[in-house]
């Protein structure tokens, strides 16, 4: 009996790790219209509306522990102010998430607004519902998608730069590669000065990037800012339009330009704490075809 | 535990609110400059309570789910929270029930192990970037936020299946003020 039950253990073990093996296997095959991918985005579908329905009933629950992670810093001042916060906490709580996020939204639409857009595109404004729990997966879910006109590899911007790239689409979510991700890579031109290179990332570390492949005889100096080149030869195009804000050169020593090419800055967005981003939706007559 | 189609019912109820819970959630609350990973601990605690089987089918189910809400590599949750059900699972069946002291330590070994298996997946997936010590921390803060919430969450599970439990049934049986006399 006892080695009957540990044979069953043993066979349904086997049969999950193949299952999962094959399944790995199979995805990072397939292309984005395949049947797993597809199946996938079946169930994200079904999904969406319990997932943006708990994110706004939890957002409460979540601004309360952040902003308890936020006060655990600055506890200098917690000392004085425990009394009056202690009552005044849950009404700050949804003061705060209000004030942020109209603060965000104003800086997203200054951002759009201000001559980045290229003709031809629709900003799409859209919410952060979901976020992978691992460091490894610089990814986030928006509750906009392909029925309002997201579609792959559309730009995203976040209140104070760029953010990243659509990567998957479902009718009403899709899924937002960030800038910090292992395989995200962004033609970038340093301003002023004009110096070109490729944003790559530091992975696992969300406020370090890297500028490489620069030029050796690029002088470039911290504080300088970093956008998107947007370079276009022949057929062959960038994305991303030039001119978004991605970040300011926080490392840049003469030593590492000379042997690597490589200076370090660290991104505009917030890219751990976006609420909301803007799709750049490109139209057919737009900067993309 | 015993499975009937009632707790079956109760445990995928359980995995979806909890899946939509850390994704909407949890990975968005900022501790310590991580976040906690509580379906992880779920995973755990149904494996303490149900075994080595139980927890290896919950698990992965609830990864693969979460695969799908995250439309991420099919697979890659669903073959870490396996391992993690698995391995809680055996350790219940080999060395025994758990004792308060012991749990949030296997609560941040599983959670040490669950961040292992998904560094092993994305390097053999071939990550081809710079790897940050943060990574490292990142591990080890999260580990540390599973031994911290590894006995509420463990309570939380057993409320939910607590008429499948062996041990709370044959509490249940025992006549009150009566001595503990286990009979074969």
């Amino acid at each position: 009996m006892y080695r009957k039950q540990v044979r069953r253990r043993r066979a349904v073990l086997l049969l999950l790790v193949a299952a999962s093996l094959t399944l790995l296997s199979l995805y990072y095959r397939e292309s984005n219209a395949g049947p797993l991918h597809g199946a996938e985005k079946v169930v994200s579908t079904i999904f969406s509306p319990f997932q943006n329905g708990a994110d706004r009933a939890l957002k409460p629950v979540r601004d309360l522990v952040n902003w308890f992670h936020e006060t655990f810093d600055a506890r200098g001042d917690k000392a004085s102010l425990e009394k009056q916060v202690a009552s005044l906490r849950d009404q700050l709580a949804r003061q705060q998430t209000q004030q942020q996020e109209a603060k965000e939204l104003s800086a997203l639409n200054e951002l759009t607004s201000g001559g980045i857009v290229p003709d031809g595109t629709d900003p799409v404004t859209a919410r952060v519902v979901g976020r992978s729990p691992t460091v490894w997966y610089s990814t986030v879910t928006i509750d906009k998608g392909s029925g309002d006109g997201v579609r792959i590899d559309d730009p995203v911007v976040a209140a104070q730069g760029l953010a990243g790239k659509v990567t998957q689409t479902t009718p009403n979510t899709a899924q937002v590669t960030l800038i910090t991700d292992a395989d995200s890579a962004v033609t970038a031109r340093v301003t002023p000065g004009g110096a070109t290179g490729v944003v790559e990332p530091n992975v696992g570390n969300p406020n370090d990037l890297q500028l490489d492949y620069l030029e050796r005889n690029s002088r470039i100096a911290e504080g300088q800012m970093v956008v998107t080149a947007g370079f276009s030869t022949g057929n062959l195009g960038s994305i991303f339009p030039p001119g978004i804000p991605i970040g300011k050169i926080t490392r840049a020593s003469v030593e590492e330009q000379q042997a690597y090419q490589r200076v370090h800055l660290s991104p505009f967005a917030d890219l751990r704490d976006m609420d909301f981003v803007k799709v750049l939706t490109i139209h057919t007559g737009g900067h993309k075809k | 535990m015993i499975l009937t189609p009632g707790i079956i019912a109760r445990l995928a109820v359980l995995g979806a609110v909890v899946v939509i819970a850390q994704v909407v959630c949890f990975s968005k609350m900022d501790v310590f400059g991580s976040d906690p990973d509580v379906l992880l601990l779920v995973v755990f605690s149904v494996g303490v309570m149900g075994g080595s089987l139980t927890g290896a089918v919950f698990g992965f189910s609830v990864g693969l789910l979460m695969d799908c809400l995250l439309l991420e590599t099919l697979g890659g949750f669903a073959l870490t929270l396996l391992s993690v059900g698995y391995v809680a699972g055996r350790y219940r069946e080999t060395v025994g029930r758990p004792t308060r002291g012991a749990i949030p330590l296997l609560g941040a070994a599983m959670t040490l192990l669950g961040a292992l298996v998904i560094a092993a997946i994305q390097i053999g997936t071939g990550v081809d970037a710079n790897v940050s010590f943060l990574v490292v921390r990142d591990a080890i803060v999260t580990s540390l936020i599973g031994a911290a919430l590894a006995i509420p969450v463990l309570l939380g599970v057993r409320l939910v299946v607590r008429s499948a439990l062996v041990d709370e049934r044959r509490a249940a049986r025992r006549p009150t003020g009566a001595r503990a006399v286990e009979t074969p």
